[in-house]
């Protein structure tokens, strides 16, 4: 009896493994074509505090590229010191998010720029006055006119240039990456961690490019996970219950760089947040093996700095 | 005109027909290019609806998927959805349904997309619950044999949740039985049994939300819609076609129509210049030809002499052809000068240097290039003595013509042939001539000229005057009359006889002034002299002039007291056949008291005829019987006859030319009552104070 009902289990395994898709992670492609002298004004433009409206904030402070491409900070610090309301996601391979923020609310890296430029606790700025503002500056309206052709600079043109700085800001060459076009091999417990992200079901949310950001997924999807404070979810957008803690699923790629983790900014190392993830979204308790096996495969994840940053 | 107006017309017809097709293939075109466009993107919008549909299938089967591929194609619907709706084709009112259709469409696009959100947001717990759930069971090695009946109860539970979802059906799910349940108080198994539950609690709370995800994608109508629509557009923009096709084809028959009626239009303009072009050929050739004999015509003449260097007439002129017309009809006159025109063209066709020409009435011209002038004269000869044998005939009646020819090589060639005609023409003996600069024809034509001049000059200067020879009564010895004779005084005082100047004058309006100049100064002589009568000269022919009358009789009613005094001599050059006009002149004059003579009688064109009808009172003899009357007795005879029968018709005779005593003695004795002449008196510039005279 037992025999045959392990016999029907087994059988049953198999073929849920079967049903297994094919390596549902992608590498990030080696050559990302952009436009390199937009991309190099765009950088300056992301250094540059003027803006923001009282010269204090660039888009880098909240977005260090030396902390990958996120902000160390729970929440951002911006205008005025303020506190903003979220923790920083990283710009590195923002590209390839299938939404932006959080919440979702920009379809694509132009719409993004809006949201900190506007918001009065970031850059607290708006088109017009960016333009008055660099328009006055020699530099810029020189590079502007040899870029954009026009004597004027304009809004559209300051963005656009910073999301072709954003689309240089790519991680090829990690460790998993090269694993994945076999020019690499991970180590047993690395490798080990990869079974167990796909087991126990990570890979669910967490695959494509950029292991992460293609789907909305509500922050405790097992157990209810309690936040301090109502934060901007998807709810705030659709204003659907169903959406009520819903955020976008995100990147894990250069995870081990980007800590505090989750949209509050609470979970300060990666083992917390692997655990807390299990605990909350997976109904799942992990042994400290497990765990830092999982740690280890998330550590193959760092890619190369992006060579844009090098650059003058 | 109206043709080309008309060609204009259909020209601009056709251009606007050429233009609207342009406009039209432009408008077809861009219409065509978004039709195209329009369906190339609805039916890609379908692949990609059905390829979504797919990943969905695809990511609800495999435990996990690349999602990626979700993304893009999401992406690629979104992207063709924004493109769709930026169509040019949806603003077009024929459209708005699809339009109306397509904003549906979007909106069912939008909530399947929130719909495959949360169909991932569920299915990844769902999944990984299940996953667990599998992989629990798996890891229930532990379990005693007695506690099998948990395992068989966990794995129906699992087959519960994974029929559910295959089945797609909550009914499938046994909401009573799915949890574990154990009285074991072994910590293990309540263990098992407690995580067991816990995500078999979990599948239970969320498989309604993740059925109805997945039910909201499976029954999305999105992929029928696009089909329906595609269908609707497709229905619509076969009829925007056929409306394009059959504007096409108005617009094609309006481009044909334009172009054969240009075509036409054309053709019967070049037909019309055909005409046009063989009238003005025709008229061409009336310009240089004869109409009657088809020689060439006088201004082809003028043409070829100013185109050869060596030219030669010969003039011919038909003598009394104005008779033959007369008497014969024009119709003879004509067939005649066709006969001679034919009987040239015979003769000089051999001649390839002689050209036949007609100048007009009856006169023809043969001009030669180049020939020697003894030649022409020969041929001249032989012509005129052919012509001048040659029998014309016309049925019944045959004619002999004769001609008169000059021919002439000096220059100016017509000038010199012509006048060299008239002189011809006025030697009845001599029917050929050629022209030579000592024939001095020229030189009269300039003195004719000059003395035109003069007579103007004269004229202007008040030296036309008369002079007076007296008429002496030869039985008293008294004279009686004056012959007013007009006179012309150079400027160096030398006086001009009438002869020099009075015909040149008569072809000039001249003539008129010197006639009223004459008579009101003889009027004012017969004022100073009245023991005198006067009388002036007058043609026959001045007396049909109606104007020259009305002049005369103007200066006689201005002087009424002197004019019974002015008597009017009357000279005949030819022979007059209105008589009645002449005899009405004559009554008038005589109520004046005037009389009238009869100048030169017993010459010219003065006859008997003239006593019967018109009312003479004095008869002039002429001079050429009485200078002869002392040598010529036939001439005495004639003088005499002419007394006696003016005498017996109770007229008077005067005598002119009387040179000497003999024959003023002689007339004397035959009883003629005056005499003029050179014996007496020679013309002097006032009447003598004295009248007596000495024989």
């Amino acid at each position: 009896m037992l025999k045959s009902i392990m016999l029907k289990l087994i059988l049953q395994i198999v073929i849920i493994i079967n049903l297994y898709g094919n390596e549902p992670i992608s590498p990030i492609p080696l050559h990302n074509h952009i436009n390199l002298e937009k991309a190099i004004l765009g950088k300056a433009l992301f250094f540059d505090t003027r803006l923001s409206k009282d010269n204090t904030t660039a888009c880098v402070n909240c977005h260090d590229v030396s902390h990958g491409g996120a902000d160390s900070n729970r929440v951002s610090i911006g205008f005025n010191g303020k506190e903003g309301n979220i923790q920083s996601p990283t710009v590195f391979n923002a590209k390839y998010n299938f939404k932006q923020f959080w919440n979702g609310r920009a379809n694509n890296l132009y719409e993004q720029i809006d949201g900190p430029i506007n918001n009065p606790v970031e850059h607290n700025m708006n088109a017009k006055m960016l333009e008055k503002k660099f328009n006055k500056l020699k530099k810029y309206k020189r590079k502007f006119l040899q870029i954009y052709g026009e004597p004027k600079i304009k809004y559209r043109y300051i963005v656009d240039a910073i999301v072709e700085f954003e689309k240089a800001l790519t991680t090829p060459n990690s460790k998993f990456d090269k694993f994945l076009r076999g020019e690499d091999t991970l180590t047993k417990k690395e490798k080990n961690g990869y079974k167990l992200f796909k087991q126990y079901g990570c890979i669910t949310c967490h695959n494509g490019i950029n292991i992460g950001s293609n789907s909305f997924q509500r922050m405790g999807t097992f157990l209810k996970y309690k936040s301090i404070k109502k934060y901007p979810d998807r709810e705030t957008i659709t204003h659907k219950k169903v959406h009520n803690n819903v955020f976008k699923v995100p990147t894990l790629r250069n995870i081990n760089l980007t800590a505090p983790y989750f949209h509050d900014g609470v979970t300060k190392t990666l083992k917390e947040a692997i655990i807390t993830m299990a605990k909350y979204n997976l109904g799942i308790e992990l042994s400290d093996e497990e765990v830092k096996d999982l740690t280890l495969f998330l550590n193959t994840l760092e890619g190369e700095k992006p060579k844009i940053l090098d650059s003058k | 005109m109206k043709i080309v107006r008309s060609i204009l017309l259909v020209f601009t017809i056709g251009i606007i027909s050429s233009l609207a097709l342009i406009y039209f293939y432009l408008i077809q075109r861009d219409f065509t290019k978004n039709h195209r466009e329009f369906l190339i993107l609805l039916n890609n919008m379908q692949r990609d609806q059905s390829q979504l549909n797919y990943l969905i299938l695809e990511n609800s089967i495999y435990i996990y998927q690349n999602q990626d591929k979700i993304k893009d194609k999401i992406d690629e619907l979104l992207s063709e959805c924004n493109s769709l709706s930026q169509s040019t084709l949806l603003k077009d009112t024929t459209y708005k349904q699809i339009d109306l259709d397509f904003i549906s469409l979007k909106k069912k696009v939008d909530i399947n997309l929130e719909n495959i959100e949360n169909y991932l947001m569920f299915n990844a717990g769902i999944k990984n619950s299940l996953l667990f759930l599998t992989r629990h069971i798996e890891n229930s090695e532990f379990l005693d044999i007695k506690d099998n009946h948990l395992i068989i109860k966990a794995n129906h539970i699992l087959k519960h949740f994974y029929n559910a979802k295959k089945i797609q059906d909550l009914d499938y799910l046994d909401k009573k039985e799915f949890l574990l349940k154990s009285d074991s108080k072994d910590k293990k198994i309540q263990k098992f049994i407690k995580k067991f539950n816990l995500h078999s609690n979990f599948l239970m709370n969320n498989y309604p939300s993740y059925l109805n995800s997945v039910d909201a994608i499976l029954h999305n109508n999105i992929y029928d819609s696009m089909i329906e629509m595609n269908s609707q557009f497709s229905q619509l923009a076969l009829k925007d076609f056929k409306a394009l096709d059959r504007f096409a084809i108005i617009l094609f028959i309006i481009f044909v129509l334009s172009f054969s009626m240009m075509i036409f239009l054309l053709y019967s303009y070049m037909k019309k210049n055909h005409t046009l072009q063989i009238t003005s050929e025709s008229l061409k050739h009336s310009l240089t030809y004869d109409q009657l004999t088809d020689l060439y015509n006088r201004k082809a003449l003028e043409h070829k002499l100013n185109h050869i260097s060596k030219p030669t007439i010969l003039l011919i002129n038909i003598d009394g052809f104005k008779n033959i017309n007369d008497i014969y009809g024009n119709k003879i006159g004509d067939s005649l000068l066709i006969k001679i025109s034919k009987l040239l063209v015979l003769k000089f066709s051999t001649y390839n240097n002689a050209d036949i020409f007609r100048l007009g009435g009856d006169e023809f011209g043969i001009v030669f290039d180049n020939i020697a002038k003894e030649n022409v004269c020969d041929i001249a000869r032989n012509l005129e003595i052919e012509i001048s044998k040659h029998k014309f005939n016309f049925n019944e009646l045959k004619l002999y013509i004769s001609v008169s020819i000059v021919t002439n090589n000096i220059f100016p060639i017509m000038e010199n042939a012509d006048l060299t005609l008239k002189l011809l023409k006025q030697n009845p003996t001599k029917r050929v001539m050629r022209y030579t600069d000592e024939l001095n024809l020229k030189k009269s034509v300039e003195e004719n000229m000059k003395i035109v001049e003069i007579i103007k000059d004269a004229i202007s200067n008040d030296r036309i005057i008369p002079y007076f020879q007296p008429i002496v009564n030869l039985q008293t010895l008294k004279i009686e009359k004056y012959e007013a004779l007009v006179r012309l005084k150079l400027k160096d005082g030398t006086i001009l006889s009438p002869f020099k100047f009075l015909e040149i004058s008569k072809k000039s309006s001249h003539y008129y002034e010197i006639t009223r100049i004459m008579i009101e100064k003889v009027i004012e002589i017969a004022i100073k002299y009245p023991q005198y009568r006067f009388s002036i000269n007058l043609s026959m022919l001045d007396i049909l002039n109606e104007k020259l009358i009305s002049i005369l009789f103007r200066c006689f009613n201005k002087n009424l007291s002197v004019v019974s005094r002015i008597d009017i001599e009357l000279l005949e050059s030819e022979f007059l056949e209105d008589t009645d006009k002449v005899q009405e002149f004559i009554e008038r004059i005589h109520s004046y008291g005037s009389k009238i003579l009869i100048d030169d009688f017993g010459s010219g064109y003065s006859n008997f005829s003239y006593f019967s009808e018109l009312d003479i009172d004095i008869v002039k003899i002429d001079g050429s019987i009485v200078s002869e009357i002392t040598d010529n007795t036939r001439k005495l005879h004639i003088l005499k006859t002419i007394y006696q029968f003016t005498t017996e018709m109770e007229m008077v005779n005067i005598a002119e030319y009387v040179e000497n005593r003999e024959i003023a003695i002689i007339l004397k004795d035959i009883g003629v009552k005056y005499a003029q002449g050179y014996y007496f008196s020679q013309p002097l510039p006032k009447p003598l104070e004295s009248d007596e005279v000495t024989l």
